[in-house]
This record gives structure tokens, sequence and C-alpha cells, in this order.
């Protein structure tokens, strides 16, 4: 099957964008391809909206002509005839999502099982689909008649057309999309591929999608940023943000205070507030997303930080937090496997999930059963590309049970905060020491054998007895961290956290194919896993089209996003932001460095309710939040952050740009283009735009500042923005 | 600029927002009417009366092994002494004198005793709930968990019977005492569930969907055609909890909110747009409905979970203004994941949570309705009965069956419910290894099967609170596994 597959992959296609998968020494200036995929076509009956579809049977068939499409059965499989795709090597049927609707509006979808080409007609692919709902929302689907169609790929969907299941006909209405295409199939002209050259070297010419990058890789767009990636591409800008030295605002410098505030403390002014909360770490994070230059860093570090949580809920001083910090952005370009040791070891870590009081006569489960569920491998068995791997009943397969955690609990005893003056180097006396790793006490480390985790040619799934703990625990993490389901687990999270809620199986394929192999046989390799994330064709693209493609924007994404497209300064405008804004960020549900439990703000499989779809970001979107953002946006719009001790500089948005473009033209119309050029790259629908024009012109033309509120306080609230695309 | 709220409603008619509105709302009697009317046949009779449920989510699992425990010396059951011995060492019992007390007719009227912290306490504004299993308005649903089907020690041991997923797992259990099922993952929760089916017939003009919760989104009050309504708590008043800042009665401003309205309206092909403007929709019109709201009487605790019930009786008291008959509540107190310093942990939250179940408690006599609101318990897990650590920070690791709290003057309190344990009765033996530990061997932990499943503690709320038979499989697909599905603590 394989072997096939890779021959038929040998002989198609001639533009295959292999550079995707490549490494490439930082100084080299990389091309970037043209990032836009074509739109897949779905081939539908001469003359008609109905999808041209035929059983499976008769996947040797290549007369496409004599194909009569009639009603199938449920649960058959049946083939549907696709063109216009540029199919990268090994990119195949997981690529792909059949989505399905009913007369009741009801959303399914259909597993495509494979893809292959139609021998004599160039260029059209015929697909092999199950009929068989795999969303699940709905039980027992029943199909009496005609669904609509369509196919996503790479967050593009094709025209949507009629399959009869059951019968042909009802009531469903053709929708938008609905087109019909009759072969012969367009053939794709490479030459689209790449743009003219011109004298003036420009490294990236996709002006839309270098905005989306930006959305994806930063914690917003701006002009400065925007320029040098025209100029260098995404790629070298990749490759220069990889060194650019981090942070560009120093982490504060806080020493260690005593576990009980001193009377002294509580009595100075603000000494509460600088060592012991979480003020100090929140403003330093938002002075580095609004200003920083190693933006990536700071973004993949925050990725990061909701992967491996650690709460302000318990931690009791913000020096503790900056520790923890340094070590996700230490590792967030480095290798996954120091990050799990590093993280380990963390006293923060330690403390919030008690692996710092476990020992062998009193062990305490939570690290070891966290490290397993949530930053590594998950509950049940995946596949390369994040699907579930079924037994034979069709049920998941736990990867771990009870016992494993009991085992790995075993391994974590022992270790303690480093509190010797010879081995540790932050300590302070009369201070829990939160600098420096945990440091192993093997008197209370638990001597009997341990077994690990089991999988295919498992590393040290059985550790000896009479180990000293850190061996133990190095042998363990191993054991961790070569288990399969590593790479497709955190690519999966990552890709969410970066660019889509939901992505193909094909996309956490690659991502994972490369966290499990840099090109260099280096596992873990996270360089590796977010330049694939970020470059992945599902990624790129001056437009998505896909319905189900994109993500809520998280509320401290929101914020910083248009904080940064409008210049964000101080109150008076005279210097920077002080970063004190969480105070109108966490009002949307997501107060920084704050949250509720380990399960960070949202889970990463929270489903959109009322669909199938994985939003994770939605577990935070609820009547009372919806309004919050719209009052955030209120805030920052129409209001300033003042001068308080809190905010010894305050927080403005500088409008001046778009009041010039509402002064420039009485219509409203540059205006209008400005903001959808700069907040949602084009994308802007014709609807949209004149409902905004409308109340922008409910405006006098003598108040440019108002007409440019009304038109960015209605594009920033509404849920077009909000979803990122 | 700056006007009270109820003037600018009035001045701009609110007519404005509403003619956007209406043109996408899906209004929430109709949402479920696509449920209903495709899936089976309700037929519409509005009830002449108000029920509500109200549920009481304790995160990180409470352990319920320090919150109902034996004070009698009976020796043919597990006594005071069974507990004792495996939890005073460590320090993690409670003193034998200081336990309130409960007599239970069930265990042959032997004596039972409430964690102190469910009694009168330093500082409290009321006695507590302890008093109200006296008077008959508490009952317990002991030894309760999530379940596939029942089964033995031996069933679980040999995993002859399917077991629920990721057992001990926070994320997992929780999810399974929402969803209501715990043989695989579901998008959907039981409380909205029974709103897909009950919406429609019993809140046809609802202004406000058939849940709210006080705590965001949470899987329990999602549905597959119904969303939660989902405020703050009683920090913010009821008028202002929805409100959009910063509009006035300027033409300018009138048109820029008449936008606001319509863009929610467009661009909806996109799945996730048009989920995000479904959930700023459901605000938008919930905000119309709440925009006056009369103060409770009874005092409130100043806690999160006394706010929280604070805002749910203030919905309650509006409940006619907001032409519901029907309505569930979601609430939570946290974190009850105490692996360390559990005893003032614990006994912190049980305070929090016994002083404001006796107000909301009291605030319903005062409103005439504490026959029709009953409040209940979910929790993510019990506790091992064997300590974790030892001395002040000894705690507790993730276990499984629990004893759950239920409360109201429908309830058929003073006693305990669900079925019998391996020694016949509700409550489970306390003995690690022993019969009624799935753990085994040595480092047996005590972790309780569940003799009573989630789904049966729920359905008997839910055929109380108006779910037909027909739906009853609907809305807990398991449920069949189960030999009833009405542990008779409700009144008929």
């Amino acid at each position: 099957m394989r072997s096939r597959k890779s021959r038929f992959w040998q002989q198609i296609l001639g533009a295959v964008l292999v550079s995707f998968l490549l490494m490439f020494p930082v100084q080299a200036q990389e091309e970037d391809p043209n990032p836009d995929s074509p739109t897949p076509i779905l081939l539908s009956e001469a003359g008609s909206t109905r999808a041209l579809a035929a059983p499976s049977e008769s996947i040797g068939q290549t007369n496409l002509s004599k194909i009569k499409s009639g009603a199938f059965s449920a649960n058959s499989k049946i083939l549907l005839f696709v063109s216009n795709l540029n199919l990268m090597p090994d990119e195949g049927a997981n690529a792909f999502r059949v989505n399905v609707e009913d007369a009741k509006g009801r959303q399914y979808r259909f597993p495509v099982l494979e893809i292959m080409p139609v021998k004599g007609q160039n260029g059209v692919y015929a697909l092999t689909v199950l009929l068989t709902d795999e969303l699940k929302f709905w039980e027992r689907p029943k199909f009496k008649g005609d669904v609509l169609v369509s196919l996503a790929w790479r967050g593009l969907v094709s025209n949507s057309l009629r399959l009869g299941i059951g019968k042909t006909g009802g009531i469903i209405k053709n929708d938008v999309r609905a087109v019909s295409t009759t072969a012969p199939p367009t053939q794709i002209d490479k030459s689209e591929n790449s743009p003219n050259p011109t004298p003036n070297f420009v490294g990236y010419y996709y002006s839309a999608d270098r905005t989306r990058f930006l959305e994806q890789a930063t914690f917003g767009p701006t002009p400065g940023i925007d320029q040098k990636i025209r100029r260098l591409g995404l790629r070298t800008w990749l490759n220069t943000q990889f060194e650019a030295p981090y942070p560009t605002n120093p982490y504060p410098n806080l020493i260690l205070m005593p576990g009980n505030a001193t009377d002294e403390c509580r009595a100075t002014l603000n000494c509460i507030r600088d060592f012991y909360t979480m003020y100090p770490v929140q403003t330093w994070f938002y002075k580095e997303a609004f200003y920083g230059d190693a933006q990536l860093r700071h973004r993949t570090a925050w990725a990061l930080s909701q992967l491996w949580v650690v709460s302000g809920v318990d931690t009791q001083q913000a020096s503790w937090m900056f520790a923890y910090h340094q070590k996700l952005s230490q590792h967030a370009f480095g290798n996954y496997r120091n990050l799990m040791t590093d993280i380990t070891l963390n006293p923060a870590m330690g403390n919030y999930l008690d692996m710092i009081r476990s020992t062998r006569n009193n062990p305490n489960e939570n690290f070891a059963r966290e490290i397993l569920q949530l930053f590594s491998i998950g509950l049940f068995m995946l596949n390369q590309d994040g699907t579930l791997q079924l037994d034979g009943d069709g049920k998941p397969i736990p990867t771990y049970d009870q016992n494993t955690v009991n085992n790995f609990t075993k391994v974590f005893t022992g270790w303690t905060l480093c509190e010797n003056t010879a081995l540790c180097p932050n300590r302070t006396a009369g201070a829990p020491n939160y600098k420096d790793p945990l440091l192993l006490n093997q008197n209370n480390h638990d001597l009997t054998a341990k077994t690990l985790l089991a999988y295919p040619n498992a590393v040290n799934q059985n550790l000896p007895a009479g180990q000293n703990g850190a061996t133990d625990m190095t042998q363990a993490l191993d054991n961790i961290f070569n288990h399969p389901n590593v790479a497709p687990f955190v690519s999966r999270i990552l890709i969410q956290h970066l660019v889509t809620s939901d992505p193909t199986p094909a996309y956490v394929g690659r991502v994972a194919a490369a966290f499990n192999n840099n090109g260099s046989n280096v596992r873990g390799d996270m360089k590796a896993v977010i330049k694939t994330i970020l470059l992945d064709p599902e990624a790129r693209g001056n437009v998505k089209t896909d319905p189900k493609y994109g993500k809520l924007r998280e509320p401290v994404q929101f914020a910083t996003n248009l904080y940064r497209q409008f210049n964000v300064r101080s109150f008076d405008g005279t210097t920077q932001s002080d970063g004190y804004v969480n105070q109108i960020i966490a009002p949307m549900g997501q107060n920084t460095f704050n949250s509720a439990t380990v399960f960070n703000y949202y889970t990463p499989d929270y489903i959109v309710p009322g669909t199938a779809l994985n939003g994770p970001e939605f577990g935070i979107l609820t009547t009372g939040t919806a309004i919050a953002r719209a009052n955030f946006i209120n805030t920052i719009v129409f209001n300033r952050i003042g001068i308080s001790s809190l905010a010894p500089f305050g927080t403005s948005i500088d409008l001046t740009e778009m009041q010039a473009s509402a002064t420039a033209d009485a219509s409203g119309n540059q205006l209008l283009d400005a903001i959808n050029t700069k907040l949602m790259h084009g994308t802007m629908s014709e609807q949209m735009k004149n409902t905004i024009l409308t109340a922008v012109l409910a405006v006098a033309d003598t108040d440019p500042l108002l007409r440019a509120r009304t038109a960015i306080y209605l594009v920033a609230s509404s849920s077009q923005y909000q979803v990122q695309r | 600029m700056k006007q009270n709220r109820r003037e600018f409603l009035t001045k701009s008619g609110c007519a404005l927002g509403m003619a956007a509105i209406a043109t996408q709302v899906q209004h929430f009697g109709m949402m479920s009417a696509l449920a209903q009317t495709v899936d089976g046949s309700n037929a519409p009779s509005v009830p002449n009366d108000y029920r509500a449920l109200v549920c009481i989510f304790m995160q990180g699992g409470n352990d319920g092994n320090n919150t109902v425990i034996p004070i009698h010396s009976d020796a043919s059951l597990s006594n005071y002494s069974s507990y004792s011995n495996a939890r005073t060492a460590s320090g993690l019992a409670i003193a034998q004198n200081a336990l309130l007390p409960i007599t239970v007719p069930r265990m042959n009227n032997l004596s039972y005793g409430l964690n102190p912290s469910l009694g009168v306490v330093t500082g409290g504004i009321n006695n507590g709930m302890h008093e109200l299993w006296a008077q008959g308005k508490m009952a317990i649903v002991t030894n309760t968990g999530t379940l596939v089907k029942p089964m033995t020690r031996a069933q679980y041991q040999a995993n002859s019977v399917p077991r629920p997923l990721q057992l001990f797992s926070h994320s997992d259990q929780v999810t399974q005492y929402q969803s209501g099922r715990s043989d695989q993952n579901s998008f959907t929760g039981w409380g909205g569930r029974i709103s897909d089916r009950r919406t429609q017939a019993d809140n046809p003009g609802g202004l406000v969907p058939m849940i709210t919760s006080i705590s965001g989104a949470q899987l329990f009050t999602a549905g597959q055609s119904t969303l939660p309504l989902a405020i703050n708590n009683a920090g913010t008043s009821l008028s202002s909890v929805l409100s959009p800042q910063g509009f006035n009665t300027t033409a300018a401003s009138q048109a820029r909110l008449s936008a606001f309205n319509q863009l929610r309206a467009q661009d909806l092909n996109s799945d996730y747009i048009a989920a995000a403007s479904n959930i700023t929709n459901q605000a938008i019109q919930a905000n119309q409905a709440l925009s006056t709201f009369q103060e409770v009487t009874v005092a409130f605790p100043n806690t999160s979970i006394g706010s929280q019930l604070k805002q749910v009786a203030r919905l309650i008291k509006k409940r006619a203004d907001l032409s519901v008959n029907r309505q569930i509540f979601y609430v939570q107190i946290g974190s009850f994941d105490t692996h360390t310093s559990q005893i003032n942990g614990q006994g912190t939250l049980l305070s929090q949570f016994s002083q404001a179940v006796r107000a909301f408690y009291d605030e319903m006599v005062t409103q005439g309705v504490s026959n029709s609101v009953t409040t209940f318990t979910m929790s993510d897990f019990a506790r091992t009965f064997n300590p974790a650590g030892s001395g002040a920070v000894v705690g507790s690791d993730h276990a499984w069956a629990n004893h759950m709290f239920v409360i109201g003057g429908a309830v058929s309190g003073g006693n305990f419910y669900g079925g019998n344990t391996s020694n016949g009765t509700p409550f489970p033996t306390l003995q690690m290894n022993g019969p009624d530990d799935a753990d085994n061997g040595t480092n047996a932990r005590g972790r309780w099967i569940p003799t009573t499943s989630v789904e049966q503690y729920a359905a008997t709320l839910a055929r109380w609170y108006g779910l037909s038979d027909g739906d009853m499989s609907i809305v807990f697909p398991n449920i069949v596994n189960f030999p009833t599905n009405d542990l008779g603590f409700m009144q008929p």
C-alpha cells in the first residue's frame, strides 16, 4: 500500500513544495513560495449541481462522462471527484474533509479514506468517501434524500454539490457555493506560483498573508515588523527570530522573599504588590508583548505557559513565576526534552503540583498524573496525525492506567526546594528558594522498581530497584519523551495556539513529523516544530475560505493585537505604555498568569457549543465575556488607562492614521479600506462594510476622530474580527 | 454621557436594538423546537408551576470521607474506629465529638456525623446546612460515582465490565459527571440535554435560556440546540451584568449600536463566526430582559459561592418577568483538590459552601419557592481514604465514589439514598483493600467503587424537574444499564 502510493506520488505533479520540511542554514536568505493553494473543485454532473459520484468499486473507471450519480446507501463507500489540487509528497486522504449539511441544516462530516489520481484525466483525483458521519454531534443521523457536500483542503473550501443518500431529491436547497463544474478540469497554471520579479528586492509580496502570519507568530502586526517581513520574507525572518535576544525588557531581578511577608514589607508601600502578586509579571509580560523584538519567542513561551500551566493562584511570589517563565522562554526554541527536565525541576511547578512534598512514605501523584495527561502524551493512544487509535470495538485505547500513575509517582519522590548553601547559588536565608532547580533528598526517594509507559520499542519501560532519584527521573522523562503520542499531542496543541482550532490530521501529521525528526535525526527540536507550524500550507495563504477554519482570539491576543495595530503608548502619548492592562483583559475570562486550574483557561478539546468543532478559546466565551469583549473595545477605543500608582504612564492607542483616512475622504470609504486592510487583511464582506459605513456616515464629517472610533469599535467588537482566520 | 440605564432604554426605546436582533436571534423556545420536532414528540403543555434545579459543583474532588463520617460504634458496619484508625495517625481524622450528628433511618437509625464546617461556624451569618437534615429538607446520596454499568469489586479487578474512561483524572471525571455518561466523550451535558428536550414545552415564551451558569461555560450546561446564559456573580447587578457600555442617545451612537447588532447577522457561513455571534446575541437579548431587578431579602455570605447563589436567587425572583417556568442553574466552588493541607483547606471551603447553601435555602423560603427549588451537589470524585502525607500538610489523593447532598422542600430529606454496597447498606465499608475498594493489595488507598451511578442520581432529579420517561434514555443514554432511574429522594 505504502510503496504503491509512493510511486504514484512520484508520477504526478511536478510542482512540489518540498521546501516546507527542509531546514536551511540561518544565514541564507530563503525564498518563500506563493502561499496560496489552489481552491479545490468538486466535479458535478454535466449542467447540474449534483456531485459526480460512483460506488467505490468503480475505482478503475476512467470515463467520467459515463458516470450516472444516483442515490447511495448510508455507510457505503463512494467516489467523489476533485480537481485543481497541488499536492505535496505524502499529502493524502487525511488532508481532506468532506463537510455535509442535510435539509435540516445539520452538519456532518464523512471520512475520506483514500485519494487516487484518475487515469487519463490529468489533474482529477478520486476521493474514496465513507458515507458515515464522523463528527457524531447528532445521534443516529437519518439520511433520506439529498445532502450538500463540500470539500475542505488547507483551509480552502470547494464548491458545494448535492449528493443523494438513501434517495435523491428532498427539500435541501443549493447554497451560495453550489456551482456546476463539469469536466474537463482545469489544469493548474504553475506560472502563477511565482510573481514577476521586480527590480527592488521584495522578499514577501503577499500583504494579506503577511498580516495573517504576524497574527500567528507575534502579539500582533505593526507597520515596522510588516515592512521587515516584506523585505526579508517569512523564512529568513523566522531564522532571525530564532536568534533574537530575549527579552527586550529584561526580566525584573526580584529577590526571594519570606514565605510569610514580614511586618516591614506589609508596612512598606507596594511591597506586597511588587513581590507577592502577579502584578510585576503581568506588566512585564504586556510590555514585552507590546514592544519586544523577539516576538516569536515571547509568543511561543506564552503558548507553552498554557500547556505547562503554573498558576499565580498558588504561586505566591512574582519572582517564582519569573523563574518559571525564564525556563519556558529559554526552551521555546530549544528541545522539548530539556523543557521537560527543567520544568519538572522548577520549584513553582514542584509546588503547584506537589512534587516538592512527595516522598516515598507519603507519595503524591499530582505531578505524575498531569505530566502524562496534560504535558506530554494525553489520555489516549494517537496516530501520528493526532487522530485517535481505536480498538476492535471502536473504543479509544488508554495510554496508561492508575498503576502507571502510581509508578511515576514513585519516580518523582524525594525532591525538595534547593536549600543547601553549597549547592544552591540563589539560596536566600529566610526565604524559600524558588529560583534554583529542585534538589534530591535520596532518603525520601522510593527505591522500588518502577514499571513505566509501554509502547512499541519503549525506552526505559522498567526502572530497576535501588536507583538514584535523579537517574530515575532522567530515565522516566526519556520514557515519556519517546512515547509516540508526544509529537502529535504537543503539535496539535501548538497549532491550536498559533493558527487554527481544528487543524486537519494532515497538518498535525506534518508538524508531528518535524517533531519526531527535524531533518537531522533530532527529536523534539522546537525550532523545527514552530517553523513547520507557521509555514505549513494550511497556515499560509492570503485568504482562507473553509467555514471551519480559524480560531477565536484568546483575550490576551485580542487585546495585544489591537494595541499593537494602533501604536500602543502611554496615556499622554509621549512614551511607552507601562503594561498595566491585565485589569481590563481579565474580565474577558483570561486573568494573565492566574489560570483557575492546571487545565489552563480553556481545554484544547473544548467543543464549540452547537457544533462538533474544536474551539478551545470558546471555553471562555460566554454571554458574560462576550459583552466584556465589547466593553473592552469601548474602553480602549473611547477611553484610555489613566495614570495611577499602578500605572505610572498609563496606556492609550494612537488613532491619528485612521483619523487622517477619515479626514481625507468624507465618503468614509478610505477609512473603511484602511481598517479592512489593517484588521481583517482585506476579507471584510461587502455587507459588513456597508453596515459599518452607515454608522460612520451618521457621524458628521467634521468629527473624523469619532468616525474613526466608530469604525474601529464596530470592526474590533465584531465576531468577524474576533475569529482569526 | 453617563446616564441611568433605564433612562437610556426609555429614551432610545430600545426598539432600535431589538429590531435588528429580531431578524437573527433564534428564539430560545424555537431553537429547541427544532430538536424536538426532529427527534420525537413532546406534546407541549406548559406547566402551571415553577421548578428549578441548582447544581453546585465542588471542583477538584471533595473528600466525602471527611464530609460524612460514621459516629456510631456498631461493629457490624464501618464505625468511627474504622475511620479514625485510618486517618488519625496522619492527622486527617476529625475528632468524634466534633462531628455534627445526623440520625439515618436507612442505617438502622445509627448516628453519622457531618463535617463540623457544615454547622455553626465562627464568623458565620447563619446556622449552616446541618439543621436542614433534622428538618427533612436535606438528603445524602451515598457512594455515588461514574459508572458505565453496575460493577462489583471482582468485576472491576478482572476488568470484565467496562470501566468509566480515565478514572481518577480530574478533567475526565468532571466531564463525565457533567455529561452524564462515562463510556464516551460527549459534546453535551445532561443539563443541556434536559434543556434541549424541555425548553419549548416548559418555557415557550422564555426571554432567557432555560440554563444559566454563574461560572462561565460548562459542559453541564451545553446542549445540542441550546446554550446557557452565563453571567457574573452578584458582584454585578442583573441590570448591568450584560449591558454593552459606551452608548448614548445621540444619533451617531444609536447608529453605531444598530450596526453593532446588525453585524452579528452577517458572515455566518463561518461556523466560528456564527458561534461567537450567537453567544453575543443571547447576551444582548438577555440584557433586555434583565434591565430591571429586585434585590433578595436574606443576607448572603460575601464569598464566591455566596455571591453566585445570590445571583441565582435574584434570577429566580425575576422568573415571572423572564417568562420561565423551569430553570437549571450551575454554580461552583473550588478548589477541593486537597492533596495537601486538607484539614484547613476543606474546612474553609465546606463552611463557605454550607453558609451559602443555607442562605440560599432561607431566601427560597422567603420567596415562597422552597418546595420548587432543589439544590444538589456534584464533584469530580472522592478522595483516597488513605491520607497523602501527614501532619499539618496532610491531604488525600484522587479516588472514586462520593457522597452528594440534595437540599430543598421537595426532597424526602433526613436519610441516605442510593444502591447498597457490599455490606448491604448504602454506606461503603471503610477499609483499604476491603470489599468496596477498587484498589488491591497492600498499597490499596481506599477508592470506593460506586454503587449509585451519576445517571441514576441525575435522572431522579430530572424526573422531578419534569423530564418524561420517553426522554429519559435520550438524555441519559446509559440509564438502561441500571436497575432504577428513581432513587426515591425526591417527593413524588
